[in-house]
């Protein structure tokens, strides 16, 4: 039983860990309280039973008291209210302490007849124009372990009693039980009727399988009845531990509705996919895309193009130079990306706005609203963190490395071509001083080798400048595209992080508040009451009194 | 109070408009004062309509007593045994009496049948009266002159009961509030012995069921409660607890007190009528300071639905002022646009070297845009999906301004709890920012038709032609105030460097310049008109609470008809 409660405790301690600060704090705090509670009344062990009686003033519960005590241990009175302060009667030795915590300064001890460990409350009234009797009786209902109503046929069908009481305390039916007293004043049939009527209102509260004991505190009819429950519950040992776990199931139960039912739902792929397309956006990446290709095609053309054109292609920046973006960025600079725009924030804001509506679809509030501050609690940050993705991306700008060699042949094809018009320049300038045959002029296949040189070196050189200037083109966009994938996991990666996580972080929230709360709220397989139903039976004895008729 | 007995149909006018006035005072948001408010309001409504006008009409009319107490306090036992015979079942299942019992004497019994009194309850004689009913009893036993009402128990467990128990007390002449040894000290028949009090209803104590031993100590206990609590002029009449006659009667020495007081009562019309005048005198001396409840409670529903509005009004303020700082603030459309615009216009690396020879790239622009509509349309629609971008980040944001600020306040929660999630941009905000911005479109083209046929237009826009010189306008409502540097077009648009000089002489031009602004107030206005009918879903729950100022004027209008300084 124990096992089973601090189990459930534990459950609902977790379960209020995570609602802190997301769940009303009332309902928390609250839950705070029976988990303290029931620590410090475990900590007095089960051995003791306390029992309370409570009902409304004129009742007859000091008469009740003193016939349970079988002593005059409490005054009974005309004037109401009569008890302003509660009284407790301990049957054997109590833990003092047990009383120091329940607030009861008048003790009496009462010398056990197999009732040791009973400790039986008499509370003021919870009616009367006493308002600090009412604070007192709502203070103590809260702990403990039994609470047996007193009424009288009078005060039966009263509305306070009824409504503000019982129907909020409709879960505790076990830890209650009901005595209908001063039965002496009614007649047989009277009394049955009227025992009947507080049944059918209880049962109106939601108290179907109420405990009523019919009893005249005075003639003493029908005590025994409750005393046979008491010592029950004496002998149990578990009126405590039951009470308690009614506790952490209503604490629970009040929870509860704050959590969806239905099946778990997680951020949708769609969602997901819509984010990192407002957040690429935002991030300038396609710029950089665009840069990477273009930067490819000039870095290409300076090193492969034909060597005469490349001052052309030096008149431009590095595409990705200007955009602050290095070939290996440390991602300590900022990149010059322009910042995002309005509408880039805007569209992005709305991405995970719709991705945390969407993932808590169906779940009722707080959740929406936490997972939508959770996605946008890092919206600040998040342009910086695109920036560092960016330029911390590997862009695959690395040169190729037949560059070099193209590079290198360009060299050669120009140097050959400069070898021929040099030498034709040799040739015509000796020619222009009559010196023709100082230079040889050998032949290749019918040509003259300087013109073969010249115009071969220079086409070749512009040939290959083509050539290279394709396959640089379609390097340029396969570098584009590989750049585009780098980015883009990046970015969906910052996505992941400061959008899609809190949001999973809060559904998880809510997923472990919703199973510690079906923990705190299962009974567990050994059964929440072992108790059983014993001594529930009404005692209903024929009144002695002469029959009187109230109305 | 001689202005009732002398005018009493000034003050029947005058309580007919007060009356009006309380029962349309609209006290249902939360506020700390709005539930004592409706309480009052609604007694105070009830008792006009139940008792002062129905007394005022007839001031000589017979006096109506109720019986009123707690449930098992012995009401019906009381009545029974007065009257003689059984006319209100009485027993120990409670609540006994579920319908009001009007025991009266023959000769009243045509006073008590019309609607003079009690005009809700529908009146039965001679069986037991159904929901909403009053059984109506002629007796000989009670003497003529004053009407004994049985009514139900003021703190049963049927909340039907309970209300009826309050609305009879509210229309009595006088209270015969039956309470018992054991029951004196209950809370709630105090709460409605100062409610008593504080209406001057004439009131007399039965304390029935007293055991011989407690006597004196119980009632000398009462006494100092009443005296406590002010009510020390009040009859306290003692009926000891006794074995009932067959029949469930009292015996006639226990009843003895009781009787004796309605005898004397019934015997002296002077006592009775002074009795009347008191309990009137009193119930209109008590209407200024209920007044000044509701009043209280409606300044409250006034405060606070402007604080709801005000959150409202702000959460959207803000949005308003961001869509403004986007639209203007040259960012809205640094780079997709312009990027088409570029495009549009076909500038590229031409441009560069075309920098200063402004003439021919309006040239260019010209034959860019006659030659490429679709182009233009492409345009417009990124001009669309911004703008719409722009204004539904923004509407959300502040619905969620506005929704979080009524969830800090008890009324904005319970408004919030009834409506529909308010917490995210209507769904139908999308469609109608996109049909805005093209409407806004639409008028940026009407106006530079209208304004190219005038002469004011720069003969460098008209050249553009109605499509490039509206889109040109559109974009110079955008870029006015922006820094654009050529660097950032460039890196948006993957285009080439444009010169600053670009497009300070396009957009710098003075026309250009007019018209944008002009343009941009519109789209302003625009926006307004979306952010307003979003704004408008919290307005709508506020709508049913917004009058209660007026109703605090017709409430001061109406007392001062009364001659009650309220």
């Amino acid at each position: 039983m124990s096992a089973n409660l601090d189990r459930r405790l534990e459950a609902l301690a977790q379960a209020l860990d995570l609602a802190e600060g997301r769940l009303d704090p009332a309902l928390v705090d609250a839950g705070r309280q029976v988990v303290d509670r029931a620590g410090v009344r475990l900590g007095f062990g089960v051995e003791s039973t306390v029992v309370a009686l409570a009902g409304p003033t004129g009742a007859g519960k000091s008469s009740l008291f003193n016939e349970l005590v079988r002593a005059e241990l409490v005054d009974v009175s005309r004037r109401r209210p009569t008890t302003a302060q509660p009284s407790a009667a301990v049957w054997g030795v109590a833990e003092p302490a047990l009383l120091d915590w329940l607030g009861v300064r008048r003790r009496h001890r009462v010398e056990g007849n197999g009732s040791a460990g009973l400790v039986l409350l008499d509370l003021p009234d919870f009616d009367s124009v006493e308002v600090e009797h009412r604070l007192e009786v709502d203070r103590l209902i809260e702990l403990v372990d039994q609470i047996v109503w007193v009424v009288d046929p009078q005060k039966y069908a009263d509305a306070v009693w009824h409504e503000q009481y019982l129907r909020p305390l409709a879960a505790y039916e076990e830890a209650m039980a009901f005595v209908l007293n001063q039965i002496d004043l009614l007649a047989a049939d009277a009394l049955e009727a009227c025992t009947a009527d507080l049944r059918r209102l209880l049962r109106e509260d939601g108290l179907g399988h109420a405990r009523v004991f019919a009893v005249s505190a005075r003639t003493g009819a029908g005590v025994d009845g409750l005393r046979r429950l008491l010592a029950d519950k004496v002998t149990a040992r578990a009126a405590a531990a039951s009470r308690l776990a009614t506790d952490v199931e209503v604490a629970a139960g009040r929870l509860a509705p704050h959590c969806g039912t239905g099946p778990r739902r997680g951020v949708a792929a769609a969602d997901r996919k819509a984010l990192a397309a407002a957040l690429t956006a935002a991030s300038g990446a396609p710029a950089v895309v665009r840069a990477v290709e273009a930067a490819h095609r000039r870095r290409g053309a300076l090193a492969t193009g034909w060597p005469p054109a490349r001052w052309l292609r030096r008149l431009r920046p590095d595409p990705l130079a200007r955009l602050g973006i290095g070939d290996r960025s440390d991602g300590r600079r900022r990149t010059s990306l322009p910042g995002a725009t309005a509408v880039q924030r805007a569209q992005a804001d709305t991405a995970a706005r719709k991705a945390a509506a969407h993932a808590t679809d169906g779940l009722p509030e707080p959740w929406p609203a936490l997972a939508r501050s959770a996605a946008t609690r890092a919206e600040d940050a998040v342009a910086d963190r695109l920036d560092r993705a960016i330029g911390t991306a590997n862009l695959h700008v690395r040169p190729p490395r037949w560059w070099r060699l193209a590079g290198l042949l360009q060299l050669v094809l120009a140097a050959a071509a400069l070898v021929g018009a040099l030498w034709l320049l040799a040739l015509a300038l000796l020619g222009f001083v009559q010196l023709d045959d100082a230079v040889p002029l050998p032949e290749v296949a019918g040509l003259p080798l300087p013109t073969l040189l010249l115009a071969a070196g220079a086409l070749s050189g512009i040939l290959v400048g083509f050539l290279a200037g394709a396959l640089n083109a379609s390097g340029a966009r396969r570098r584009a595209r590989a750049a585009q994938r780098s980015l883009e996991e990046r970015v969906a990666r910052v996505a992941e992080e400061l959008v899609l996580a809190p949001i999973e972080a809060e559904l998880g929230a809510h997923d472990e508040l919703r199973s510690a709360l079906d923990a705190a709220r299962s009974p567990g397989p050994r059964g929440l009451w072992p108790l059983g139903r014993r001594g529930g039976a009404p005692t209903e004895e024929p009144a002695g009194a002469p029959s009187r008729s109230v109305d | 109070m001689s202005a009732v007995a002398t005018n009493p149909e000034r003050t029947t006018r005058a309580l007919t408009l007060l009356r009006e006035a309380l029962a349309s005072s609209p006290l249902e948001l939360e506020t700390a004062g709005a539930g004592e408010g409706r309480r009052v309001r609604d007694e105070l409504v009830a008792q006009v309509d139940d008792y002062l006008l129905p007394r005022l009409r007839e001031l000589r009319a017979p006096l109506l007593m109720v019986v009123g107490g707690s449930t098992g306090a012995g009401k019906s036992t009381l009545v029974n045994s007065l009257v003689g015979s059984e006319v209100s079942p009485a027993g120990v299942l409670r609540p006994t009496t579920r319908w009001p019992v009007l025991v009266v004497n023959p000769a009243d019994l045509a006073s008590f049948e019309g609607d003079r009194i009690l005009p809700a309850l529908s009146r039965t004689t001679g069986g037991p009266a159904g929901a909403g009913g009053l059984e109506l009893v002629p007796s000989e036993r009670l003497p003529a002159g004053l009407g004994l009402l049985d009514s139900p128990d003021l703190d049963s467990v049927v909340a039907e009961n309970r209300a009826l128990a309050r609305q009879l007390l509210a229309a009595a002449d006088s209270w015969l509030f039956v309470t018992t040894a054991e029951r004196y000290a209950d809370a709630v028949p105090w709460e409605l012995l100062h409610a008593a009090r504080e209406r001057g209803t004439a009131l007399a104590i039965v304390l029935n069921r007293v055991p011989d031993d407690g006597r004196d100590e119980v009632t000398g206990h009462l006494r100092e409660m009443l005296a406590r609590n002010g009510l020390e002029e009040a009859p306290l009449l003692v009926v000891p607890e006794v074995q009932l006659e067959p029949g469930g009667r009292l015996p006639a020495a226990a009843l003895a007190p009781v009787r004796h007081w309605l005898d004397e009562l019934a015997a002296d019309a002077d006592a009775r009528a002074a009795l009347v005048r008191r309990t009137l005198a009193g119930a209109l001396a008590s209407i200024p300071d209920r007044v000044e409840v509701v009043e209280r409670a409606l300044a409250q529903q006034v405060a606070t639905a402007a604080e709801l509005t005000h959150d409202v009004e702000s959460a959207y303020e803000t949005a308003h002022d961001e869509i403004e700082q986007a639209v203007t603030g040259g960012t809205l459309l640094r780079g997709e646009v312009l990027a088409r615009w570029y495009d549009v216009v076909g500038t590229g690396n031409l441009m560069r070297s075309l920098q200063t020879e402004i003439g021919r790239i309006r040239d260019r622009i010209r034959s860019a845009i006659a030659l490429r509509p679709r182009a233009v349309a492409e345009v417009e629609a990124e001009v669309e999906t911004s703008v719409e971008a722009v204004v539904r980040a923004a509407a959300d944001r502040a619905a969620e301004r506005a929704v979080s600020a009524w969830r800090s306040h008890p009324a904005g929660r319970a408004l919030l709890a009834d409506a529909p999630p308010l917490d995210a941009v209507s769904t139908g905000l999308p469609a109608a920012a996109e049909d805005e911005v093209r409407a806004w479109q639409g008028d940026v083209f009407d106006l530079v038709r209208r304004e190219g046929a005038g002469k004011r237009t720069g003969a460098r826009l008209a050249s553009l032609g109605v499509n490039g010189a509206g889109l040109t306008v559109m974009l110079a409502v955008f870029v006015h105030t922006g820094g654009l540097t050529g660097a950032e077009v460039a890196v948006a648009g993957g285009t080439s460097a444009v010169g600053q000089k670009v497009l300070e002489a396009i957009f710098g031009d003075q026309a250009v310049r007019e018209l944008a602004a002009q343009a941009r107030d519109n789209l302003l206005t625009r926006v307004d008109r979306l952010l307003a009918a979003e704004s408008r879903r919290f307005a709508t729950l506020l709508e049913p609470h917004a009058h209660a100022g007026d109703s605090v004027d017709r409430l001061r209008e109406a007392m001062a008809a009364l001659g009650a300084p309220s």
